[in-house]
């Protein structure tokens, strides 16, 4: 029996100063559920959010942040030569919030 | 295999959702009040001293790696340790992999056994049946399912049978068909009863289990008549320590027709939220059911985390590129997080039921795996050492049983079997294993298992 997922994930997120707080998910897959934080478009951080619904990236670098919650989402188990996943992939399940240094 | 309509009705394998209702359970109600009473007048089972109650089996099919999971070894050579850290505990001295935050807080409750190994061959079903029965194979005398001993020893507490499987029974594992998940020779009586549907399907309904629209009460009446018929004819394909003293399927149509019973097995009828605090699939929607399931009386569950390790998301994280291909992301972005976030779920649940007290919680596996990576970055079947772990009823948590050597190949101390776990359950559950004997083949009676308790676990 293949695992099924039921629904489609959702949450939403807010900043407070620059202490990220998420809300519960909805329809949660139970899958790896990260901070995706990116700097001027490039990813500098996957975070695991499941341990805490907030989160402070400590990078300091100057530049324009942007960050937004993730879940694997599971299709199947196929995977390139090089290993990664051809179907399966993280999505976004949040809104995306930013910030500046 | 009987044929009732053109429905195969499996007599020895396990018994689907929808023959258990045409079947009936052969006579559920006869054998187990004899059974518990004999045993309770002579010394053998005190069930009103024994704190657990209840167990839900979490059995991870395929099998995780010891060092990629609860026995992380930080300090071996790269090729060893694998790629994950060890993060902390909420016990002191306790590290687990860096994937199971949620289970970290909650050490305290668990009690880890490191030191766990079998002396036969490493196929997936060797470790299932020494697991699911504590004995070695032997087709002759097919051993009988834990849950199938607990409803032999102790019978139903409710409507529901006392030994349930979800979501379905182990398929293919690769090297046959016996998984240790049958009554064996204790008879269909206590076959386990498969949901055999998917929990977390969107279509999932209770409804299977309810009367079938536009059947009238004399027909269910006519269809009760014509099981007790083949009640009879199964019984006398069955030897006489196997045979129910009654002939009645009263307990499988008190489940067809009890709105009790029903209810057990309706998620719907539990908040959203919850549900999604398991994990909206499969495999956490069957924790959940299994807490429903005691919840409404069922004695043993048993939750397969999968039920093949090919083509698929599994444990069996062999890297080989094809039908095996399970790899490290499977783990980090699958497997532990789904794993993290419904065991802690159960655990959290049970407990603000009142339930964790009563109830051990076993997650098992076949084996370990490889202590070196191979080739590929995966690691292989390896029997001599793994963990495995309990929690709730009287199990003392916060502890490590039994530790492994320096690059986890095998038991450094303490070395531990499985028979010795699934014995430490029926001491747990008031059972004296010395006194308590099962009806064998050939009507000798054999212990239970062959095995003592693991004192330090009480």
């Amino acid at each position: 029996m293949e695992q099924r997922y039921e629904g489609t994930p959702q949450a939403a997120i807010r900043l407070e100063g620059r202490r990220l707080i998420r809300s519960d998910v909805t329809n949660d897959w139970g899958l790896r559920l990260q901070w995706e934080v990116r700097r001027n478009g490039q990813v500098v951080a996957t975070i695991n959010a499941r341990p805490d619904v907030a989160y402070e990236h400590s990078d300091t670098a100057p530049g324009e942040y942007s960050v937004v919650l993730q879940m694997w989402h599971y299709i199947n188990y196929a995977k390139n030569p090089a290993g990664e996943f051809t179907a399966s992939r993280f999505d976004n399940i949040s809104n995306v919030v930013t910030y500046r240094i | 295999m009987l044929n009732i309509g053109n429905e195969k009705v499996s007599l020895c394998s396990g018994l689907t959702r929808r023959s258990f209702l045409q079947v009936g359970v052969a006579g559920m109600a006869g054998m187990w009040l004899p059974d518990l009473m004999k045993l309770e007048a002579q010394g053998s089972v005190d069930g009103s001293r024994a704190r657990i109650k209840n167990c839900i089996t979490i059995f991870l099919v395929g099998s995780p790696g010891h060092l990629d999971t609860w026995d992380l070894k930080p300090q071996a050579p790269s090729e060893v340790r694998g790629k994950y850290n060890p993060i902390r505990t909420n016990v002191n001295g306790i590290q687990i992999c860096e994937h199971f935050p949620l289970m970290a807080r909650k050490m305290d409750k668990i009690a880890l056994i490191r030191s766990l190994h079998h002396r036969t061959g490493a196929t997936h079903e060797n470790g299932q049946r020494w697991m699911m029965t504590g004995h070695d194979f032997n087709a002759d005398a097919v051993k009988p399912h834990t849950g199938s001993v607990i409803s032999r020893v102790f019978g139903p507490k409710s409507e529901l049978p006392a030994n349930v499987i979800l979501p379905g029974p182990i398929g293919n594992t690769g090297a046959g068909n016996f998984h240790g998940q049958t009554a064996g020779y204790i008879g269909s009586a206590h076959e386990p009863f498969f949901l055999g549907a998917d929990p977390a399907a969107p279509n999932f309904r209770v409804g299977d289990l309810e009367v079938p629209a536009g059947m009238s009460a004399s027909r269910l009446d006519a269809r009760r008549e014509l099981l007790g018929q083949l009640d009879q004819l199964q019984r006398r394909t069955e030897s006489r320590t196997t045979q129910t003293h009654d002939s009645s399927y009263d307990r499988a149509f008190r489940l067809l027709t009890s709105q009790r019973a029903r209810d057990a097995f309706d998620l719907n009828l539990e908040p959203a939220r919850l549900r999604d605090r398991y994990g909206r699939n499969t495999f956490g929607q069957s924790c959940l059911m299994a807490r429903r399931l005691i919840e409404g009386g069922v004695r043993y569950v048993t939750v397969n985390h999968f039920d093949t390790v090919f083509g698929q998301t599994c444990w069996d994280m062999h890297a080989d590129g094809g039908g095996l291909n399970n790899t490290y992301l499977d783990y980090e972005r699958h497997l532990c997080p789904q794993f993290d976030w419904a065991f802690t779920a159960l655990l959290d649940d049970l407990e603000q039921k009142g339930l964790l007290q009563e109830t051990v919680v076993a997650v098992l596996s076949e084996f370990g795996r490889t202590p070196r990576l191979n080739g590929r970055g995966g690691r292989d079947h390896y029997p001599n050492a793994w963990t495995n772990f309990l929690a709730g009823g009287n199990i003392r948590g916060g502890q490590v049983i039994g530790s492994t050597d320096r690059i986890g190949s095998r038991p450094h101390d303490n070395p531990i079997e499985p028979p010795q776990v699934l014995a430490s359950i029926y001491h747990g559950m008031g059972i004296n294993l010395d006194t308590t004997t099962m009806p064998g083949p050939g009507e000798r009676p054999i212990r239970l298992v062959e095995a003592e308790p693991i004192r330090q676990l009480f």
